[in-house]
């Protein structure tokens, strides 16, 4: 057609002088290939038009989309020839007006004049419709194009196929003829274009229309191709929202009394809801917002779930804070009942411990008793020295063994004191041997009242446990004073101490004694609080240092001693070396 | 021979200071730890006195006094006791004790008791000495001699000796005459005397 192009500069140059003086008139028409192609097809309407109204001259201006647009946006143009797709962007973003929409004589209706065919090689027999093309190369003509894209992006849409997810997409641009090509050489599975370019092709002699396939095609006998979409509005021509009614009016009219050139011509607008269905699909062009929506428009659009939401979070909100309230007073008062329970236990121990050494104070009066007397002795023999002015070697050796016993006196009362005084237990490595030492230093005075022999096996170099010594002493001492009530009417009244390291990194100490061993029953109640076989018993002694030796994270246990009697054996942890 | 203060005490202080404190009458002292020690060193011929715990492990002071009784030890015993109850004292005086001291206690009543108790000793063990030599010279009498001896010891006279015994007066003269001369007494008040010691 572009051999049209100097006849029409030079028709231009010829109407030119008569135009002068008349209103300028720019109608921008889409050049969606090229701006001399557009320039030349809607040569006929300008002229139409230049003629229709006199005092105005009429300019196309042809542009791509986007200059379009911003065309239209800067008021530069006062009409648009556009697609149907962009008039409809245009008209939601720029309040433009349809005017007439473009018809071809004897052709489809314009309401239905616009497809597009997803084109297949004949000879692909797996491509048997869109929903074929997941995963597939296909090409289009650019993402914003709309016979040689969008339409087909709708019907694969429909088809539940995202074709820039689920398939590998390639943009050709123009010329159009471009895709047919591509398809047929196989550089691509399918291309989209728009609908009767196939057939044109065809009847220009340009492709085998048997070399190809329709996807899907639709119902549309009116257009006289073959599509793979449903079919849209054509063309419209629409006027800008600045430019006067009056001449909208006349352009209008003018529009409509065209007479039809090489087969086109304008009438009336059609209805383009299908183009707006379209786009609010697909979530593009004004419908945009639908896909990428402001924090305004969801606020506007759902805020009764957002206030549900708001409500939900402050209930959940308060829940938290209630919660953790009631955690924290409910933590405080486990935390005090704890310390109470502790106090409690602290003050039963230490009970437990002044009922132990009540039982065991006469033995101790004795023990305390021993190293008086034996000052005295040295004290009257030092005396009777000096008297008889004789010895002094003597009165110095009595004198310093004055001083060591009292020393020893004062160890007793020490201990003693260390025992009942009340105290938080202070878990340090210390020697077991050495605090079994100690007790049976205490103990013995009880053992020798009683007729009890005491015999110590202590294992050599036992290594030190973590436990608190008065607790020890006190599981300790309470074993052998059990162990000697036991033995009270024994004939053989034999008492073992026993210290061992044992498998699990714990030091054993056990007491075994010859009396008449454990029944059943207080086998069964040994550990229970306030069982007891003495008639004065208070029954604590047991199940305290029980608890004392599970504090320490030991164990205490009974069992029949191998020589008859019973066998109470407390376990304490080894103290952990650190590296 | 002179006569020992023994200590018997299991507390070695105890122990220690008795000696220290006796030491000072000027006597041997001997120290034990327990009652089998002193009977494994103990000289059942010589005088002592001996200051005895009562509670000790294993034999106790008042098992130890009864075996020396049944061993007719002329040992005196002073018992000491951290904690004596009046059955205990009691039985260890019935025994023949010769005190019973709670400790602490004074020096001056121990040493007075041991002192007496080593007198007593001695004059025991010098009485049991006569005794042992009487009791020789008994059996160095025949038979018929130890009867007639029974008899005058009783204060019969002679004929009623010859006709309880059914010999003749003469007889009996004869055997008395052996009796005093073997005895070494001199009157029938002094073989009588010896008698008595002898039984002891």
């Amino acid at each position: 057609m572009s051999r049209f192009v100097p006849f029409a500069l030079a028709l231009a140059v010829l109407i030119w002088p008569f135009a002068l003086g008349a209103a300028e008139v720019r109608v921008g028409v889409l050049a969606y290939r090229g701006a001399e192609r557009a320039a030349f097809e809607w040569q006929p309407t300008i002229r139409h038009l230049d003629r229709a109204l006199p005092d105005h001259r009429f300019h196309a201006v042809p542009l791509d989309i986007p200059s379009l647009s911003k065309a239209v946006e800067d008021g530069r143009v006062d009409f648009v020839i556009t697609n149907p797709g962009h008039y409809v962007e245009l008209e939601a973003g720029h309040r433009a007006t349809r005017l007439a929409t473009f018809e071809t004589v004897g052709g489809p209706k314009p309401s239905a004049a616009i497809g597009s065919a997803v084109l297949v090689r004949a000879d692909r027999g797996d491509l048997d419709g869109l929903a074929a093309l997941a995963g597939k190369r296909i090409a289009g003509v650019l993402p914003e194009a709309f016979g040689g894209f969008r339409l087909a992006w709708r019907e694969m849409a429909a088809r539940g196929l995202d074709p820039f997810r689920d398939s590998r997409l390639v943009f050709l641009g123009f010329p159009i003829e471009g895709i047919v090509e591509a398809v047929a050489k196989g550089e691509v599975d399918a291309g989209i274009v728009r609908a009767c370019l196939l057939e044109r092709m065809a009847e220009e002699g340009r492709v085998r229309i048997e070399e190809f396939r329709v996807l899907d095609p639709q119902p549309s006998g009116a257009l006289g191709c073959r599509a793979s979409t449903r079919l849209y509005p054509d063309w419209p021509f629409a006027k800008h929202a600045a430019t006067p009614d009056g001449l909208a009016k006349r352009v209008g009219i003018a529009l409509l009394s065209m007479p039809p050139t090489d087969g086109h011509a304008w009438t009336v607008p059609v209805d383009y809801q299908p183009v707006h269905d379209l786009f609010r699909e697909l979530k593009i062009g004004p419908y945009e917002h639908l896909a990428r929506r402001t924090f305004v428009e969801v606020l506007r659009d759902s805020w009764p779930w957002l206030v549900a939401a708001a409500a939900a979070v402050a209930w959940w909100l308060a829940h938290v804070v209630r919660v953790e309230h009631l955690v924290r007073r409910r933590t405080d008062e486990l935390k005090a009942a704890h310390a109470a329970a502790r106090r409690q236990r602290d003050e039963m121990e230490h009970g437990a411990r002044l009922a132990l050494l009540g039982e065991m104070a006469s033995s101790i009066a004795h023990e305390i008793n021993q190293p008086l007397a034996a000052i005295a002795n040295y004290a009257s023999g030092c005396q009777r020295r000096l008297s008889a002015g004789a010895d002094p070697e003597g009165v110095a050796e009595g004198l310093r063994s004055i001083a060591g016993q009292a020393e020893r006196a004062a160890g007793i009362v020490q201990r003693i004191r260390d025992f009942v005084r009340k105290r938080k237990p202070e878990p340090a490595a210390i020697d077991l041997n050495a605090v079994v030492r100690e007790s049976l230093d205490l103990f013995r005075a009880v053992a020798t009242r009683r007729g009890v022999a005491v015999e110590a096996n202590l294992a050599e170099a036992l290594p030190p446990v973590l436990a608190d010594r008065i607790q020890v002493e006190q599981v300790l001492l309470n074993l052998l004073q059990n162990a000697v009530d036991a033995m009270a009417a024994a004939e053989r009244r034999h008492l073992a101490v026993t210290t061992a390291a044992t498998a699990n990194r714990m030091v054993e100490v056990a007491v075994a004694d010859t009396g008449p061993g454990l029944s059943p029953e207080a086998r069964s109640r040994l550990f229970e609080p306030f069982f007891t076989t003495r008639p004065d018993g208070l029954g604590l002694g047991l199940s305290l240092s029980r608890s004392i030796a599970e504090a320490h994270g030991g164990r205490l246990r009974a069992d029949d001693s191998p020589g008859g009697g019973a066998r109470f054996a407390f376990t304490l942890p080894i103290v952990e070396e650190r590296p | 021979m002179t006569p020992t203060i023994f200590v018997v005490d299991d507390d070695d202080a105890m122990r220690h200071s008795l000696e220290f404190l006796l030491k000072s009458l000027g006597q041997p002292v001997a120290c034990f730890a327990s009652a089998e020690a002193f009977l494994a060193a103990w000289n059942p011929d010589a005088p002592g006195c001996l200051v005895l715990d009562v509670r000790m492990p294993g034999m106790s002071g008042l098992d130890l006094q009864r075996e020396l009784n049944e061993r007719a030890a002329t040992l005196s015993i002073v018992f000491i006791s951290g904690h004596g109850d009046i059955p205990m004292v009691v039985r260890a005086m019935r025994a023949g004790a010769m005190d019973f001291l709670e400790k602490p206690f004074n020096d001056q009543v121990l040493l007075d008791h041991v002192t007496a108790g080593l007198r007593k000793s001695a004059k025991a063990c010098e009485a049991a000495r006569r005794a042992a030599a009487l009791r020789a010279r008994i059996d160095g009498l025949t038979a018929r001699e130890r009867a007639v001896m029974g008899l005058v010891a009783l204060g019969k006279p002679n004929k009623v000796i010859a006709f309880e015994l059914d010999i003749s007066i003469k007889t009996v003269e004869v055997h008395r005459a052996h009796v005093m001369e073997k005895m070494g007494a001199t009157s029938v008040a002094d073989l009588t005397r010896m008698l008595v010691e002898a039984e002891t």
